[in-house]
């Protein structure tokens, strides 16, 4: 019995007279740059299950080269490779294939239509097997088998049954695999890159702010966090990550999706004839689920190691380690200066960002127009520059707020930041103030105007430092304040300090834009 | 005894039935109906293939299959041609063989049912009539009528044949009156969905050079469901008219406004061509496989000028909550001159550029349409991190102008009998609008960002826009947008503010 599997195995992995097929089963080293998903706005969290940024993926791979026309396969390249971005270096190109023919229970079946198959049935009392020959007559979706007694539909009846393949067919592989046919050329060792992009992955920045007990200093710590969706493991890898939004396109598979043939389906479903009973109707063809099983045994083995979603595991690095920043044209490009592993499924952080006593002022804000306004939001607000102790580029991401009260460490709030250029002012909202109340009272009415009167309240036993910011339409103005006020990105801002325990008071006017009579 | 024959250890029996089967393996894949192939693939999901097979047709009328035709023809494209015969009729079947369709068509015949035991694993045969199969089959075993399964037990239902026009895949069948008999060349052409292809382009840009290397892949993609066997194969850049055959095909629909910059050229390529399209054959024969993405090298140019360029348009009053990053614009020709050199059949542009260690690495990509050659090109590829733009409102207000307008025109008749015509002129109100712009620049290099205002004539009657004063002189580029090139320096900005007078 053993024997026979040898003989068949040996038989169909003997070489096809054609072309010479050279394999390259890994590369000898790997650098994966992750991009953050373009369409992923800060707010969006990463979502692991559905990762949707990408990687360019540069692998360096030694295959030696026998003289003439000859087809090079690149395996355990990732999954989500996007085949038509292969650029492949070291040598002169034919042309490249990308053949999506995965060894599936899908791609067996659409193998063997038409050819002879072994049928496996097991007697469910009498644990007897029986084998038969047969021919797969229809196509993998509707399975009809000819036996020597006549053709029957598989799967309809209620049996054990599977279905056994001789073989696994040439041309279905388990692992993703690209391949090249090269011009006449004179062999020998080649060094070979091969770079592509792959989707299932993404990063983000991760921020965490350590608030001084007087919150007017922060130490920041930040993290690129990485994450992989892909099947493929990237073993001792150069990791880069690249901040800013990168324009890409949307990939038309309008087609593979639609159509029935498509590699991208690997779905089977099998449809019986109308199955009713006396005491039911049920005119559908229903799908049933079936297990395939292959005689070959290496093709099982062949499996990607993957993580698997239960043990998806997260990885945090020593935070001595660093990723240096550099300037990518007009993106920002983190380097980690050491070999990491992109494991399958799997998330990692590593370090980016340390820094001590950041100063940065406590904001309580408001945005106001006429006797509409929004809830008081907590902000701290910090100067991304040299001299107030930061002045980093800050890529978009999560950030986190703790402060130390009553001896231990707390959350105080978490927010989003958007990609941030050194020089720029930045703002994390981190939390709805409750004990900073607004209420506002119309004083007059006209019908052009209405004056009105807020009162800030603050049950603090501290003093707070409030804004109300001032919102136009573009056809109506605010004025007649009764304090001063300053100008930022052509608004409004009433800024001021209500003590503890205390309550304040602004009057103003929303009017109508009039025309001032010219002359 | 069959069971015996698999597991038996019989060598000379085992070997041979192997040997059958490995037969059949080596078939998957190789062994083709299909004769010498000539595939014209266009942009829009669609190709044309003529197949020239090696047939015997008998004198007098037969059925004539054709097996291994693409699995999403056209049926009502096909054409058959030869000499010495005449067609009668052509079919494509499409009832696919399925254990329903089978049931259907075994209504009035009879099938071998095949039952198991439960308790004691036991099989039993018996023949059955099946009598209907209309959501549940009805069956007559003997003079009992019954529906099966049921009883929910196990039982195998085995057809003595299946129908003739019921099959793995859809089939082309041609009925043909031929004068005589014996081996022809046969030409059959049709038209097949699933086939398409687009162009891939690499470029690296070197900033510091202000250079691109480019290279042009042809990406070949086959979902007909077939594979098409040492073809010889020629791409046509252009979308020829098709009536719709689904959804969503082939558009390279580049939304939203254009970067500035692009603009249509009148150099003819160095392709061969059809009419208003270009050709792209592809060298030998190849072998396209159903699943499977093709790439044909077809452009490798060195050293095409190209520059880099910051872009930022606003909306009418635009004024969003924090500074927006310019869009990042890759500027390049495909002019013989300092260019491309080539008309560029549409596809994706892909920016590499290399970092600090030498590592080329993507910045962006974007889809360029159908570009006859000495066309200027400029692909946003992505936003700049450092350079961003906050717009924001100053002042609004509502001015009266000197002008007067006339608004009425009445025309009066007095009670002695005169008319006078009386003219009421108003004065003309405008609001002004000042709008500030705040240009940041993070980098250590100074540079220029082409800031856009739009809207400026959104509707009809918004036709008397003015600019009262600008701090930098811009360009009207259009009647709805005005540009300013605004230069910022390295770590630096520039606040750019512009009065609009507009009717509304």
């Amino acid at each position: 019995m053993r024997l026979w599997f040898a003989f068949i195995v040996s038989l169909i992995a003997a070489p096809a007279a054609a072309q010479t097929i050279v394999t390259s089963e890994v590369p000898t080293s790997v650098s994966v740059s992750l991009y953050r998903n373009p369409d992923r706005g800060e707010d969006d969290a990463i979502e692991l299950e559905y990762l949707q940024g990408f990687a360019l993926i540069s692998e360096t791979r030694e295959v030696d080269l026998p003289p003439g026309k000859v087809i090079i396969r690149f395996e355990g390249v990732a999954s989500g490779i996007q085949p038509e971005t292969a650029i492949v270096t070291g040598t002169d190109l034919a042309e490249k294939n990308r053949d999506r023919m995965l060894l599936s229970q899908r791609g067996l079946l659409d193998a063997f239509t038409g050819q002879r198959v072994t049928i496996k049935r097991t007697n469910a009392k009498t644990g007897n097997v029986t084998e038969e020959s047969g021919t797969i007559r229809s196509g993998s979706d509707r399975l009809i088998l000819q036996t020597k007694d006549g053709f029957e539909a598989l799967y309809c009846n209620y049996q054990n049954e599977t279905l056994l393949f001789p073989g696994v067919p040439k041309g279905l592989t388990a692992k993703p695999t690209l391949s090249v046919t090269t011009r006449d050329q004179p062999g020998g060792k080649q060094t070979i890159t091969l770079t592509y992009l792959a989707g299932k992955f993404d990063w983000q920045a991760n921020y965490v702010g350590e608030l001084a007990p007087d919150a007017k200093s922060m130490n920041l710590t930040a993290w690129l966090t990485m994450a992989s969706g892909d099947d493929t493991s990237f073993e001792s890898a150069n990791a880069y990550a690249i901040a800013g939004k990168i324009e890409r396109q949307e990939r038309d598979n309008s087609e593979d999706e639609n159509s029935e043939y498509s590699a991208d389906n690997l779905e089977v479903y099998f449809s019986c004839w109308p199955y009713g009973t006396t005491t039911s109707n049920l005119a559908q063809e229903i799908p049933v689920p079936v297990n395939v099983q292959t005689l070959s045994a290496p093709a099982v083995m062949m499996r990607m190691e993957a993580a698997s979603e239960e043990d998806m595991n997260i990885v945090v690095t020593a935070q001595k380690r660093m990723a240096e920043q550099e300037d990518l044209g007009d993106l920002k490009l983190y380097r980690i200066p050491f070999p990491v592993t992109v494991a399958a499924r799997a998330q990692k952080q590593v370090a980016f960002l340390k820094k001590q006593a950041v100063p940065g002022e406590m904001i309580y804000r408001s945005k106001v127009s006429g006797d509409d306004y929004e809830d008081v939001e907590m902000l701290f607000r910090v100067q991304n520059k040299k001299e107030f102790g930061l002045g980093e580029a800050l890529p978009a991401g999560k950030i986190a707020f703790f402060q130390s009260a009553a001896g231990r460490r707390m959350l105080v709030g978490e927010s989003n930041v958007a990609d941030k250029a050194v020089g720029e002012e930045v703002e994390f909202p981190f939390a709805n103030a409750s004990n900073v109340n607004i209420n506002i009272e119309e004083r007059e009415s006209n019908k052009k105007s209405e004056s009105y009167t807020m009162s800030v309240s603050n049950a603090n036993p501290f003093p707070v430092t409030f804004e109300a910011e001032f919102n136009l339409d573009g056809y109506s103005r605010h004025d007649n304040f009764t304090s001063k006020m300053t100008r930022k990105k052509g608004k409004n801002i009433w800024s001021v300090v209500i003590p503890a325990n205390s309550e304040i008071k602004l009057g103003y006017r929303k009017a109508e834009i009039e025309a001032a009579d010219k002359d | 005894m069959r069971k015996l024959m698999l597991i038996g250890l019989g060598g000379a029996l085992a070997a041979s039935l192997f040997a059958q089967d490995l037969r059949a393996q080596q078939a998957i894949g190789e062994e083709t109906a299909q004769g010498d192939v000539a595939v014209t693939i266009y942009n829009n999901n669609l190709a044309l293939v003529q197949d020239i097979r090696q047939m015997n047709l008998p004198a007098g009328t037969t059925r004539q299959e054709f097996p291994d035709v693409s699995a999403s023809i056209r049926p009502e494209t096909v054409s058959l041609t030869g000499s010495d015969f005449g067609i009668a009729e052509q079919n494509f079947d499409y009832d696919l063989l399925s254990p329903g369709k089978l049931m259907e068509k075994a209504v009035g015949q009879t099938v071998t049912l095949l039952r198991t035991n439960t308790a004691t694993g036991a099989e039993t045969r018996e023949r059955a009539k099946v009598l209907s199969a209309n959501g549940g089959v009805v069956i007559q075993v003997g003079d009992r009528i019954e529906v099966l399964r049921d009883d929910g037990l196990p039982v195998r239902v085995i057809f003595d044949k299946v129908p003739p026009n019921l099959r793995a895949k859809p089939t082309l069948s041609v009925t043909v009156d031929s004068t005589r008999a014996g081996v022809r060349p046969l030409t059959l052409s049709y038209l097949t969905t699933g086939l398409g292809w687009r162009a891939d382009y690499v470029s690296l840009f070197d900033e510091k050079a202000g250079t691109i290397n480019m290279q042009g892949w042809i990406t070949l993609t086959n979902s007909t469901g077939t594979t098409f066997s040492n073809a010889e194969t020629l791409l046509v850049a252009g979308e020829v008219g098709q009536i719709q055959q689904g959804y969503g095909r082939g558009n390279y629909n580049r939304g939203g406004p254009q970067p500035q910059g692009n603009n249509m050229g009148t150099e003819t390529g160095s392709r061969e061509q059809l009419g208003d399209f270009y050709l792209y054959p592809i060298k030998g024969r190849t072998t396209i496989a159903n699943a499977q993405t093709k790439q044909v090298s077809f452009l490798d140019v060195i050293g095409a000028k190209a520059s880099k360029a910051y872009e930022y348009r606003n909306e009418w009053m635009g004024a969003p909550g924090s500074a927006q990053s310019a869009a990042t614009v890759l500027k390049f020709s495909n002019a013989r001159e300092g260019g491309i050199g080539d008309a560029m059949p549409a596809g994706t542009v892909r920016v590499y550029m290399k970092d600090a260690r030498g590592q080329a690495q993507f910045i962006g990509e974007n889809a360029i349409g159908h570009t006859p050659g000495g066309s200027n090109l400029a692909l946003k590829t992505g936003e700049a991190f450092d350079v961003k733009v906050q717009p924001f409102v100053e002042k609004r207000e509502i001015i009266k102008s000197d002008e007067w307008e006339r608004s009425v025109r009445y025309r009066i008749t007095r009670s002695n009998g005169k008319t006078e015509t009386v003219t009421i002129d108003t004065q003309k109100e405008f609001w002004r609008t000042t709008m500030k712009y705040v240009v940041t620049n993070a980098k250590s290099s100074a540079v220029t960002v082409d800031l856009i205002q739009s809207g400026l004539n959104r509707y009809w009657y918004w036709a008397d826009d003015r600019v009262v004063s600008e701090t930098i002189t811009g360009e009207q580029l259009n009647a709805n947008e005005r540009i300013w090139k605004v230069p910022v320096p390295a770590n630096g900005e520039t606040t750019v503010t512009v009065v609009f007078d507009t009717r509304y």
